[in-house]
């Protein structure tokens, strides 16, 4: 029998959520930066990405349950890929909108390569890299959600069902607030502060 | 020495090609303060983008102490019609950015970013963003950005339009100051033929469709210029005239365009050239 208790399966659902994210962000960046850079890429890929950006993450379960087997790497599979595609696809069209001007500024400066790459370029795409981490994270809260529901393993979601399978009302409402609150929190409070943070700073919104 | 020998410059878009560069010739001396005034449209900034490396002639040369221009670089800083600040650098940041590229220490860039901060009137907004200033503020930023590289020559395309007049004229003041010390070749856009007599050492009238160079007036009055002067005023007179040919025939040609585009819409006849190119 699984531990039921509310604070250890939240740990464990942030874990989850925590390692899931942390590869699609490593994936989903690296992804972004490679389609920028390879303009063969873009056009293959592009395409591809948005449409499976479509396709809800959750319905990759099936598919990574007969790849890892049910268990962890399953929903960790489910959260990373929920992410993966919006970030990357911020990435790119975040450093396609980048103004020509600054470009220009910066090569008559003499800024090349690598160096104007990474001093103008990615500032300038970072407000919508941002957002795109940003709505990144939401995907991935929800994979990790329905991930725990659909399995049958540890956290929170798991003790949701839990809670059903012992008709305690009581318990699945207080997870409801609980996640609830997650959400809110990390969503807001986090990404929220330092999109903000950004955003006024390079001028686009009104603090 | 900057060498521009037949020019040609076609943009290829949609709508068919447009000439905006036709049979350039100029060459620039080191040292020499040059104006270019046209009416809207005759590739003023199409030829300093091409002298500052960041568009290539279609044909023709440019070429710098004789070696061709194939790319942007720092001995060639622009000021573009738009500031062109970073956003998400400070002021400062903004104006030591193009020396930390460079490789200048980080000493010596901080203090030649302030005196050209000191120099525009701006120290007391080192440390703001740059949407916290007017746009007038943020033109005086990019010329402070400008000065402090230290380049041999300075593309300015209508660096100061969006400036009051008070600051236009401390700016101009300060501009022929920098020139006379630091001898650098200055090519510089406007659409204000007052301005361009006041700094020039020579005016380069421009002309529409396609673009070319028209005539060229050198202006040897005494520095510093006052807009009041005699001299000063009949220069721009004789100028205005020959711009204001110009800017009519450009007017007309698009009065005859738009009127034929009318009519060929109630005559039934696929002619959309009717009345082009007059
Ligand atoms: N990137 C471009 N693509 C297509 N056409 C262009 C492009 N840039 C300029 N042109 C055309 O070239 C011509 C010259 O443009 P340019 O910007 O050099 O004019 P200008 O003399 O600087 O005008 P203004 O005084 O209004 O700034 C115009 O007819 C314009 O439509
Ligand atoms: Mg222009």
């Amino acid at each position: 029998m699984q531990d039921l208790s509310i604070p250890i399966a939240a740990q464990i659902s942030m874990q989850r959520l925590f390692i899931g994210y942390s590869i699609s962000l490593v994936i989903g960046l690296l992804l972004g930066v490679l389609i920028d850079r390879i303009k063969y890429l873009d056009e293959a890929l592009s395409p591809l990405l948005l449409g499976v950006q479509t396709l809800p993450s959750i319905c990759w379960l099936p598919l990574a349950i007969l790849w890892f087997g049910l268990g962890e790497e399953s929903i960790i599979f489910v959260i990373a890929i929920g992410s993966i595609f919006s970030i990357s696809m911020a990435v790119v069209s975040g450093i396609k909108h980048v103004p020509p001007l600054y470009i220009r500024a910066a090569k008559t400066m003499g800024a090349k390569g690598l160096r104007r790459y990474t001093s103008v370029v990615v500032p300038a795409a970072l407000p919508s890299i941002i957002s795109g981490m940003k709505q990144g994270w939401s995907f991935a809260w929800r994979a990790l959600m329905a991930g725990e529901l659909l399995t049958p393993t540890s956290g929170l979601g798991y003790v949701l069902v839990m809670g059903r399978d012992l008709h305690d009302m009581n318990q699945v409402v207080g997870i409801m607030i609980v996640i609830v609150i997650m959400g809110v929190v990390t969503d807001r409070l986090l990404f929220g502060r330092v999109e903000h943070a950004i955003l006024c700073r390079w001028g686009l919104s009104k603090s | 020495m900057l060498e521009i020998v037949n020019v040609h410059k076609n943009f290829k878009t949609k709508n068919g090609v447009t000439n905006a560069l036709q049979e350039v010739n100029l060459s620039v001396k080191n040292g020499d303060f040059v104006v270019l005034v046209g009416p809207s449209g005759c590739g003023k900034s199409t030829l300093l983008n091409i002298i500052a490396g960041l568009e290539k002639a279609t044909s023709g040369q440019v070429s710098k102490s004789g070696r061709p221009i194939l790319d942007a670089g720092p001995d060639r800083m622009v000021m573009f019609q738009e500031a062109a600040l970073f956003p998400w650098l400070k002021v400062i940041d903004n104006v030591e950015y193009g020396m930390k590229i460079k490789g200048t220490g980080k000493r010596e860039r901080r203090e030649k970013a302030i005196h050209y901060l000191k120099m525009v009137h701006l120290t007391r907004f080192a440390s703001a963003y740059p949407h916290e200033l007017s746009v007038g503020m943020r033109q005086r930023v990019a010329l402070a950005r400008a000065l402090s590289m230290d380049s041999d020559m300075l593309l300015m395309d209508e660096p100061f339009a969006a400036l009051d007049s008070q600051t236009k004229s401390i700016l101009h003041a300060e501009l022929q100051q920098i020139w006379g010390a630091t001898k650098k070749t200055i090519i510089f856009v406007t659409h204000n033929v007052e301005e361009a007599v006041l700094l020039a050492d020579r005016v380069i009238v421009m002309t529409a469709n396609p673009g070319r160079i028209k005539k060229e007036f050198r202006v040897q009055l005494a520095r510093p210029r006052n807009i009041e002067d005699i001299d000063l005023t009949s220069t721009v007179g004789q100028i205005l005239g020959e711009l204001k040919e110009e800017v009519e025939k450009v007017a007309k040609a698009e009065l005859d365009s738009d009127w034929s585009l009318e009519n060929s819409s109630f005559i039934s006849r696929p002619d959309t050239h009717l009345g082009n190119g007059i």
